[in-house]
């Protein structure tokens, strides 16, 4: 009895070496259970997300702007929501955009089924959806990115000629006969270039695009690098992870320098940049955040679990 | 069940299959595996032509006819050289000829490299230029009031310019590794500079993981929520 007392794994012992499946089990149930409930986290924006936003807004009515596309399913959890929420301002704005993509050849499909879930839930909320061909027109994919990117910045409509556009329940039409192109010289002939990437094409669009302003919309991972670049004001604005996309729904519900609710920045002191409260502005930024930081504290929790087992390990056998 | 509901169906069992992995290897994961790179190749494969092929190289080559609206476009019979410079390409695989392969390479490199000179200036230019920043306040208070003028510096500024500074040249000095650090201000400023670093890993690596929770919810997001709550259940 003494003897299997002996052999019975310690405090110490166990803190270290929780099986694998109850730690996924758990982190499984803290990423879901909190999705069920609808809480709005107190939110501060960070200046890259009130900046995106603020040009965004300063952009004309009725203007042209280019989005390169580089996500897939892969980065769905981040990148979707980036996507939708800029979509969602381009077309309350009115903009027309030319889409393209050089990370994926997946990512134009992709951003096709964004752009038709998108349409959908602004109808609901008395939007106009927008027209392929009419209201934006789709390049596809790109293989060579760089030389694609530099083509794009020197002689933009040398990349549009030959593609063809598939819009839905019509034949395929030349790109270039888009009222998207009409008018368009170069590439100074759009108000900005928004990248959504995942991958390593904005260095690829960062290096190569200089004749356009350019605003990006990165994966969490990506976040320290790109800040670089918005400190550097080589990115007029930029969206990181979730927390980018919840800045911008924040943006979108309340507005900066726009009354009591809003967003205060000095960035745009004096001005008053509206949003659009109550019309469906909630999407993948506000869902996840809660839950996001469930999963952030259940790790904070683990690394101190398996500190003090390490710690309390070392004191035994001393 | 519709076709939405179907679709989702088959994806929420795809997801299911490959997170099964995170218990133990087992066949049902190892079938949506190959479920999944059969798909991405085959789209792929699809799309080199479509996406690359046809509209970069054939359709300009062959041109095109006036119908639906679209416009006539001359063809370029010029276009057919780039055929066989491409297939030289795949001479690296004869141990007769791979020398001819080096031709294209040497196409891609040139045309690479003559990019990277302007590149390299558009990347780094504003960096440098965002690295040298005022250390020395030119305002008395140490907060920035809201309505400060453009160009002042007030104390809290400089100081983090100066954090910014010694973060620079510190972790300079740890990457130099072309003679031996033996002075004592040098290995302190390589040792701080090292410190920094992990400081600058510790952050990306927190990103990272945000990051990987994020997809992790996204996808419980889709099974629980977009799934089972709203497309089984049809609840809002």
């Amino acid at each position: 009895m003494a003897m299997n007392e002996s052999q019975a794994p310690s405090l110490a012992e166990k803190l270290q070496s929780l099986p694998k499946q109850v730690i996924y089990g758990i982190l499984l149930v803290t990423c879901t259970v909190p999705l069920f409930f609808s809480v709005k986290l107190p939110n501060k924006p960070i200046d890259a997300s009130i900046d995106f936003y603020g040009q965004t807004m300063k952009l004309p009515d009725n203007g042209r702007v280019i989005i390169c596309s580089d996500w897939t399913n892969s980065t769905r959890g981040e990148s979707k929501g980036e996507m939708e929420v800029l979509l969602k301002l381009l077309m309350r704005k009115h903009i027309k955009f030319v889409l393209m993509s050089i990370g994926d050849v997946q990512a134009p499909q992709v951003a096709k089924d964004t752009i038709r879930e998108v349409n959908a839930l602004e109808k609901l909320t008395g939007g106009t959806p927008y027209k392929e061909f009419e209201d934006y027109v789709n390049l596809g994919y790109f293989a060579a990115g760089e030389g694609t990117i530099l083509a794009v910045n020197n002689k933009i409509l040398s990349i549009a000629q030959g593609k063809k556009d598939f819009p839905e329940g019509a034949g395929p039409k030349d790109a270039l006969q888009s009222p998207v192109f009409q008018g368009v010289k170069s590439v100074e002939d759009f108000n900005m270039f928004y990248l959504v990437t995942a991958s390593s094409t904005n260095r690829t669009v960062l290096e190569r695009i200089t004749k356009c302003p350019l605003m990006f919309m990165v994966s969490g991972v990506m976040v320290p690098e790109n800040n670089s670049y918005y400190a550097a004001k080589q990115l007029k604005g930029l969206c990181g992870g979730v927390k980018g996309v919840y800045d911008l729904e924040t943006l979108m519900e309340n507005g900066i320098n726009n009354g009591s609710d809003s967003v205060e920045s000095d960035l745009y002191r004096g001005e008053k940049i509206p949003g659009w409260p109550g019309k469906g502005n909630t999407g993948k930024g506000t869902a996840y955040y809660l839950a996001l930081h469930f999963a952030l504290a259940l790790l904070i929790i683990a690394v101190i679990v398996g500190n003090v087992g390490m710690l309390l390990s070392k004191k035994g056998s001393k | 069940m519709n076709y939405d509901l179907l679709k989702q169906l088959v994806a929420v069992t795809a997801t299911l299959g490959l997170y099964s992995v995170l218990y133990k290897e087992n066949k049902f994961y190892r079938f949506w595996e190959h479920v999944f790179l059969g798909l991405a190749s085959g789209w792929a494969l699809v799309a080199l032509w479509t996406e690359v092929l046809k509209s970069g190289w054939w359709d300009k080559m062959l041109g095109a006819s006036a119908s639906d609206g679209n416009t006539a476009s001359m063809g370029y019979w010029m276009y057919v050289v780039l055929l066989p410079i491409g297939l030289m390409g795949y001479l690296v695989f004869s141990k007769k000829h791979n020398w001819i392969s080096k031709i294209p390479i040497g196409m891609i490199l040139g045309f690479y490299s003559g990019q990277q000179f302007g590149a390299w200036m558009t990347y780094y230019g504003p960096l440098f230029t965002a690295s040298m920043k005022p250390i020395l306040p030119n305002q008395s208070g140490f907060f920035k009031p809201a309505d400060a003028a453009a160009g002042s510096v007030y104390g809290s500024e400089a100081l983090t310019n100066i954090i910014s500074l010694i973060t620079v040249l510190t972790v300079l000095t740890y990457f130099l590794f072309s003679f031996d650090v033996k002075g004592k201000l040098l290995k302190a400023s390589s040792t701080t500079g090292r410190w920094l670093l992990m400081i600058g890993f510790g952050a990306i690596f927190g990103s990272t993981v945000m990051m990987r929770f994020t997809l992790l919810i996204d996808r419980m997001y889709f099974i629980w929520i977009e799934f089972i709550k709203q497309g089984l259940f049809h609840m809002k």
